[in-house]
């Protein structure tokens, strides 16, 4: 999977948990960008990452993004690519 | 005069920034009742840490320390559909056990009283309904008092003769309501509850947020419903999917606390089943989000137990 693949998929899952058809990310996107991502979705949104691509983060992992960008990182290393 | 609550806010918003958006939802829901208890809450509590040398920055720590075991946890629920511990025991010593955890998780859940706005909504739902008891409750009985919030309450509003009973199996808890309440109207009992006995029934009961606490709530409600007089009033609240390092027992929805609530002999009152976050219906089943419910139970004399 190339990594704007990557981004794509993660585009559509905060589309879906974020209830927000419009929502477009970038690598640079951060939480304060979208005004939606708060505590409760970071967790609704890492748990639906790790279904959609088969994965499992580590707890430090979830805590450590920055920005879009990171978690497309995490989600690479994962799949080997 | 800045409202403290306010001030946890903003601190909040810089220490945790996601954590901060999130609570910060909350703040067109609050009323001016709200601010008048909170600020109450929050002076009495400062006042609490000072006597401890400690600050109200020491226990927004232990507020965000507390919010990091549940997010972690509620990832590992949202994962398997499990609380992480099943047993009583698993539990002690994860948590009652260790002083260190204890000390952060009691004084963050104190913070959550008033920073959680459905920790706010049900403790109205109990002030604004517990009058209308007043006049046949003559004996008041709390069990898992917790920090004593409740129990201040119903001692401010309940009459001067009721006899007050708390029984704890937290010695940390029961120092912090004594400290909380300042009352030698109050008898305290530092009991596991299955191990509590009295010849006297109580007119009052209150069991505040235990029965996720325990391996068996069924029993623990029918031990309640022999500790009730015959024509008293029991309020109880307990969340559902509401994953903590100290959850034990997981309802699913409402309607599995109800079913529970009628087969241990009882039948409801006035109820609600309060959502946790700012989502709809649907999102939040959708979600797994937790509700908190809550409801004044009276025995149903139509049951032989």
């Amino acid at each position: 999977m190339e990594r704007n693949e990557i981004l794509n998929t993660v585009n559509n899952v905060f589309i879906d948990v974020l209830d927000d058809d419009n929502l477009v990310l970038t690598e640079a996107t951060t939480a304060n960008d979208v005004e939606e991502w708060d505590s409760l979705n970071h967790i609704q949104l890492v748990v639906a990452i790790e279904r959609q691509f088969k994965i499992r983060f580590a707890s430090q992992e979830i805590l450590s993004w920055q920005n879009v960008g990171e978690m497309v990182d995490s989600i690479a290393a994962k799949l080997n690519l | 005069m800045e409202h403290p609550v306010n001030y946890i806010y903003n601190k909040i918003a810089v220490l945790n920034p996601m954590h901060g958006k999130k609570l910060k939802k909350n703040i067109g829901f609050f009323d001016d009742g709200y601010y008048e208890l909170a600020d109450a809450f929050f002076e009495k509590y400062t006042g609490i840490l000072h006597a401890q040398n400690k600050t109200l920055d020491y226990a927004i720590d232990c507020y965000l320390q507390m919010i990091a075991d549940v997010n972690a946890e509620t990832i590992e629920f949202l994962r398997t559909g499990k609380y992480s511990s099943t047993t009583f025991e698993e539990v002690n010593q994860r948590v009652y056990a260790r002083p260190e955890t204890m000390e952060y998780y009691m004084h963050g859940l104190i913070m959550s009283q008033f920073l959680w706005k459905h920790h706010y909504q049900v403790v109205d739902f109990f002030i604004h309904n517990l009058p209308s008891y007043k006049g046949e409750t003559k004996s008041y009985l709390e069990i898992g008092a917790g920090h004593g919030y409740y129990l201040s309450k119903a001692l401010e509003i309940l009459d001067d003769k009721t006899s007050f009973t708390v029984v704890d199996i937290s010695e940390t808890s029961i120092a912090l309501a004594k400290d909380f309440i300042k009352d030698e109207q109050v008898e305290f009992n530092l009991q596991n509850i299955y191990d509590y006995n009295s010849d006297k029934k109580f007119d009052f009961i209150t069991l505040g947020e235990v029965l996720e606490h325990v391996e068996n709530p069924l029993q623990l409600l029918v031990k309640v419903n022999d500790l009730l007089s015959e024509d008293g009033v029991l309020f109880l609240t307990t969340p559902t999917n509401a994953p903590a390092i100290d959850h034990i027992y997981l309802f699913e929805s409402a309607d599995f606390i109800q079913d529970m609530i009628h087969v241990a002999g009882f039948k409801i009152g006035k109820e609600v089943d309060l959502l946790t976050e700012d989502v709809s219906p649907q999102r939040a089943a959708k979600l797994k989000i937790a509700t908190l419910y809550g409801a004044f139970v009276k025995k149903d004399k139509s049951v032989y137990l």
